[in-house]
Order: structure tokens, then C-alpha cells, then sequence
């Protein structure tokens, strides 16, 4: 008798212990910006972070550059065919939810691997990135530089050709600086450039 | 970095992507003959999706993203996914077909039961879905069955599907219509033909247009493409397929011809109004749902297409059967892989909250959608949208603003991306 007791307690604690795990488990779904991000998944990847070598990493990005480059695309001011419908979504959808929901994501650098050669001849070009940069590529959120490293090396070209040609943010004189920077490297140079800060981690 | 050549460029391969070629582990069942009765007892919450395309494999994945706990059981007869996307550069040699083709190993990693088979039949009912002899429990069910062809609607089409390729699912007729081309003589006539809308992939029938020119203009310079279309115009990125077809003129567009008959014994198409000979035909027959979505009779009226809930992708006419893809109408969406990939999300998330007894969030889809017009040079249109009272809104369509090699680059990113999100 007293041994069917104790296995009935057992039980009944082994079924409470259960019924709490299932009501107390938080599941991704439970953070308030995870649906709303299933649209940017298709080209940034899961929780942001992207596999393709065009497409940047959102995972870990820091909530107030996220914000500004979403507001950027929708009025125009970084052009982007892609991103400008997409950002206004975003805008509707809650930009806070989403800009915190990548930021609490655990980034993963770029799978895509670049040559050795370049990022050792990148590592040396980019004596004059690390002044904004840091010597670590990670950026500085409060004054809105983002972090580059392990970003993929296809956007990080693409984008400091943009800069080059102006063709991002060409209104934005806050940007003189890294745009004027641009203007003194070869195009050649970028890929190598590219290639480093890929490979940082 | 190293400038890529052209063929580096496009040669994306599947290896790099981490999705591995033709993955056949763990097959489950295999055999329609062992499949009797309950075969698989359901031992906890179950969603069953049937088929693994954009739609389909996205779903699965997602519900197991969301809640682990639930179980997942995928339904597709083929042993690997082809993606249609891309798969028109296959046709004009640029890329092979191995280089758009994954396996479903991802999905088993992700704990997602593949069960290589046809759905044979749905039973709302007692929610079961049939599967050869037996049948499957479900708590939810979704219907991603993709497109099947209404080939009595063209006279002569029925019994000579073999002779008369559609290759508008991306697989052993897009390999076969390749080699027609390419075995095709110089001097030849290459017809093309379109169906009326609504069909699978608007744009898809223009960019195949582009590459099968390209290809001839490289490569037969005597040889014609005669395009008759079902449409008065040119139904998606007009202006920009206008523009690029100024680089080829061997293209003999027209627009409002409908084709009704065809006859590969003469290799003759027949329009309501004309008759057009052809040495390699390619005919895109009209459409409609998939045919178990006919036979459930999960269609409207039209008996073409299924109307859905905007929010939860549930079928307006079965509780607890949900469609997505290109089999539903209603929203203003294209039948694009991209927006069948959202709709899997949105869908996914929906029923795992629905079987947690949480609330539904409200989610748009998008659609992102680039064409290749040259070897080396693509352009695209993006569609975002909202939910306003329970209906998906569109918030903006942009085009790009001329076609160039870096929206080329951002379709193989673009494609690299969405392939993982779907199977790895």
C-alpha cells in the first residue's frame, strides 16, 4: 500500500512537473517580433542571419542603425528597389519588434569563405577603416557605424561602391566622411577590403 | 576577391548552401503496398502537409522552428525538390539542372517525417489523409499542392503530353526541352506559347522568352522565336521585357493568340484565328489548383482555385485544412515561389499558435521576384503588402529601374537565401 502511494506522488509530481514546463516554455513564437520578421527570412535567413553572399547578416545588428536604415529605405533615401516596399512593411508592422528581435539574435558569421590572399591584403588596406570601425570591425552603435565583421563579402563590396558612386544615401552629409574615404581607394582594393572584414569574428 | 567568371557566378552550388544533392536517408514507407490502415499512429499533436515545394517544405520546416513538440509529417511524392526559379537558365545552358535540384535531408534534420508517396485522397472529416492503401491522422492540415495542367483544354494536347513539353515544372522536361533546343537546326522555328492568365509565376513565360532568344541569337542566328500569347499584353514587368527584347530580334511576339489545338504529327499549333508550324514546341498549357485540392474540393466556383483566410491560410470551405501556394486566389498576390515561401511561414506560425491556443498574429506575405533577360543581366519586382480588416493589401509594387548585372548578383543571393530558408 504505502508503495502504491508513493508511486502515485511520483506520478502526480512527474505530470505537475510537466503541466509547468509546458505553460512556462517560451518558445520563439513568444518574442513580439518574430512573426513579424518571417517576410525578411526569405533573403536574411533564419533569425536574420543571412547564408548568401548579397544579402547582409540582421542577426545581433544594434536596434538604432537597424532603424535608421529601414527609414532610410522608405523614403527614398538609401535607394533600393527591394528594400523601399519591404521598409515601409516594416514601418507598419512595428519597427521596434523587429529592429529588437534581430538584435536578441545570436549572429553567425558569413558561411561564404574568402581567399586568404585577399584578406591578408585586406587587413592591410584597412588601417584607415579602423579609425570608425574599430580594430575589430565591430562598429560603434552609439554613433550609428555598424559593425562589419562577418558580414558577407559580396554586400561589403557592393556597399563601399555605393558609397563610392554615391549612390547610397547621396543626400546624407552625416556620410561625407566615409564617402570622401571611398573616393581615395581603388576599386580593386574593395574586394580585398571585403574579404577582411568577412573573415573577422 | 578574384573577379568570377560568368559561369562562376551563376554556378551557385548546392554544396556551398549546405543542402545536400539528392539526400535519400530515412526514407520513410516507399512503398505504397506497406501502407495499410492507420500506418503511423499519432502519438502527439500532428500537422501533415501534403507536398514539398516552396509552399510546402517551408511549412514544415516552420512549424518545427515554432514548436518542436508538434509532429511534423511531409507527403511529396518526388525524392527531390527542382526549383522553377532559375530553372529557365537550364534551357538556355547557363546552368544544369543538378544546380537547382535539393533533397529533403534538411527537413529530416529539422526532425520533419518525409514521406516519399502521393497524397491519394483528404478526409476532412475524420481528418485523414489518404496515403496508398492507408491513411494518416492529422490535427492540421496543409494543402500545398502547386498546379495541375487542364489539358483538355487544348485540342490534341491530352494524349501527346510527351511529344508537346510544358517544362512549367522544373524538372525531366526542362532537361528535355534543353536538349530540343539545342539539337534544334539552325534556321528552325521555336514556338512558345502562353496561357491566359491566372498561371504559375506571371513573369515566368517572359524571361523563358529572353533566354531561349539568347540562346538562339548566340547560337542559331537564322532561327525565329514565335511567341503567341493567351494575354493582350505582356502580363508582368512589361516594360522592362519590352526594353530588353530590343536586343533580339529574332522574337515574333503576338499578343491575343490564344492556342487551341495542336497537332506534333504536322507540328502545327492551332489559334483561334491562324495556324503557326514549329520544329521545337513549348506549350504552357492553362491551370489550376492541384488536383488534390480539385478532388477535396477545396476550389471555388471556377473549380480552378481555393479561397483562403487572409490571416490563418485556413480554406474557406474545410476547418482545419489550410492551402497555400499557388493553389489559392483571392489576395492580391502573384503565384510566385517567393510569396508561396511567405505563405508557408505565416502559415506554419498560424497553426502552431492555433494548436497552443494562442492568438494569430496578423502577418502580410511579400514578394520578391527577379528575371534573367540576358546571360548576365536580370530585373526584378517587389510587392509588399498589409492586413486591413482581416484582408491582405498591397502597400507598394517597385519595379527595378533598368535591367544590370547587379540584380543579377542579387537573384543568386536572392536565391541562395530563400533555397536555405525552405530545405536547410
Amino acid at each position: 500500500m504505502p508503495r502504491t502511494t508513493s508511486l502515485i506522488v511520483v506520478a502526480a509530481g512527474a505530470i505537475l512537473i510537466a503541466l509547468l514546463a509546458k505553460s512556462a516554455w517560451a518558445g520563439p513564437l513568444d518574442h513580439p517580433g518574430y512573426a513579424k520578421t518571417l517576410t525578411c527570412t526569405a533573403c536574411h535567413g533564419a533569425a536574420g542571419n543571412s547564408k548568401s553572399d548579397a544579402m547582409p547578416i540582421l542577426a545581433g545588428m544594434s536596434p538604432a542603425y537597424f532603424k535608421k536604415q529601414v527609414a532610410a529605405y522608405a523614403d527614398g533615401a538609401r535607394p533600393s528597389p527591394e528594400m523601399e516596399p519591404y521598409a515601409k512593411m516594416v514601418l507598419q508592422l512595428g519597427v521596434d519588434d523587429v529592429a529588437r528581435y534581430f538584435a536578441d539574435q545570436k549572429p553567425e558569421p558569413t558561411p561564404i569563405k574568402a581567399p586568404v590572399e585577399a584578406v591578408g591584403r585586406g587587413r592591410v588596406a584597412a588601417v584607415q577603416c579602423v579609425i570608425c570601425h574599430g580594430p575589430d570591425g565591430k562598429g560603434d552603435p552609439s554613433r550609428l557605424i555598424p559593425s562589419l565583421a562577418g558580414q558577407p563579402p559580396g554586400y561589403l563590396r557592393d556597399q563601399m561602391l555605393l558609397f563610392k558612386q554615391d549612390k547610397r544615401n547621396p543626400a546624407d552629409q552625416t556620410l561625407n566622411a566615409v564617402k570622401a574615404l571611398m573616393h581615395t581607394i581603388p576599386d580593386d582594393t574593395f574586394g580585398d577590403l571585403a574579404a577582411y572584414y568577412s573573415s573577422l569574428r | 576577391m578574384t573577379r568570377l567568371t560568368r559561369r562562376e557566378f551563376l554556378g551557385t552550388s548546392s554544396a556551398g548552401l549546405g543542402l545536400g544533392f539528392l539526400g535519400g536517408s530515412a526514407l520513410l514507407g516507399g512503398c505504397a503496398t506497406g501502407m495499410k490502415g492507420d500506418f503511423m499512429p499519432k502519438a502527439s499533436r500532428r500537422v501533415v502537409v501534403i507536398g514539398g515545394g516552396w509552399g510546402g517544405a517551408t511549412a514544415a520546416k516552420y512549424v518545427r522552428l515554432g514548436d518542436p513538440a508538434i509532429e511534423v509529417v511531409l507527403i511529396e511524392p518526388n525524392r527531390a525538390f527542382v526549383s522553377c526559379p532559375f530553372s529557365n537558365l537550364v534551357l538556355s545552358g547557363l546552368r544544369s539542372i543538378d544546380s537547382i535540384t535539393f533533397g529533403y535531408d534538411g527537413l529530416r534534420k529539422q526532425g520533419v517525417k518525409v514521406i516519399q508517396e502521393m497524397a491519394v485522397a483528404i478526409e476532412p472529416d475524420t481528418k485523414r489523409v489518404r496515403v496508398g492503401e492507408g491513411y494518416l491522422q492529422y490535427d492540421r492540415l496543409v494543402v500545398s499542392p502547386g498546379v495541375e495542367f487542364q489539358w483538355e483544354q487544348v485540342e490534341g494536347l491530352a494524349q501527346n503530353e510527351d511529344k508537346v513539353l510544358h517544362a512549367w515544372k522544373a524538372g525531366a522536361q526542362t532537361v528535355e526541352l534543353a536538349r530540343q533546343l539545342q539539337s534544334m537546326a539552325d534556321g528552325g522555328v521555336f514556338v512558345l506559347t502562353v496561357p491566359p492568365v491566372a498561371y504559375r509565376c506571371p513573369p515566368g513565360p517572359y524571361e523563358r522568352i529572353c533566354q531561349v532568344a539568347w540562346y538562339l541569337k548566340s547560337n542559331k542566328p537564322k532561327s525565329k522565336l514565335i511567341v503567341l500569347d493567351a494575354n493582350p499584353n505582356i502580363v508582368s514587368k512589361a516594360a522592362l521585357f519590352r526594353e530588353a527584347w530590343k536586343a533580339y530580334p529574332n522574337i515574333d511576339y503576338r499578343a491575343s493568340n490564344k492556342v487551341v489545338a495542336v497537332d506534333p504529327g504536322v507540328r502545327e499549333v492551332r489559334t483561334e484565328f491562324d495556324r503557326v508550324k514549329y520544329d521545337v514546341i513549348n506549350l504552357i498549357p492553362p491551370q489550376r489548383a492541384g488536383g488534390i485540392a480539385v478532388q477535396a474540393d477545396l476550389v471555388g466556383a471556377d473549380k480552378r482555385w481555393c479561397e483562403v483566410d487572409h490571416v490563418t491560410y485556413e480554406s474557406v470551405k474545410q476547418k482545419g485544412v489550410h492551402v497555400i501556394g499557388d493553389a489559392t486566389i483571392g489576395l492580391p498576390v502573384p503565384k510566385s515561389g517567393n510569396v508561396a515561401n511567405a505563405m508557408g511561414k505565416i502559415c506554419a506560425t498560424a497553426i502552431v499558435q492555433l494548436l497552443n491556443g494562442k492568438p494569430v498574429p496578423a502577418i502580410p506575405p511579400g514578394n520578391t521576384c527577379y528575371s534573367w533577360v540576358s546571360d548576365r543581366e536580370a530585373i526584378a519586382v517587389v510587392n509588399s503588402y498589409r492586413i486591413d480588416n482581416g484582408k491582405v493589401v498591397q502597400i507598394e509594387q517597385k519595379l527595378t529601374p533598368a535591367q544590370s548585372v547587379s540584380v543579377a548578383q542579387r537573384a543568386v543571393g536572392w536565391a541562395q537565401s530563400i533555397w536555405s530558408d525552405m530545405l536547410a
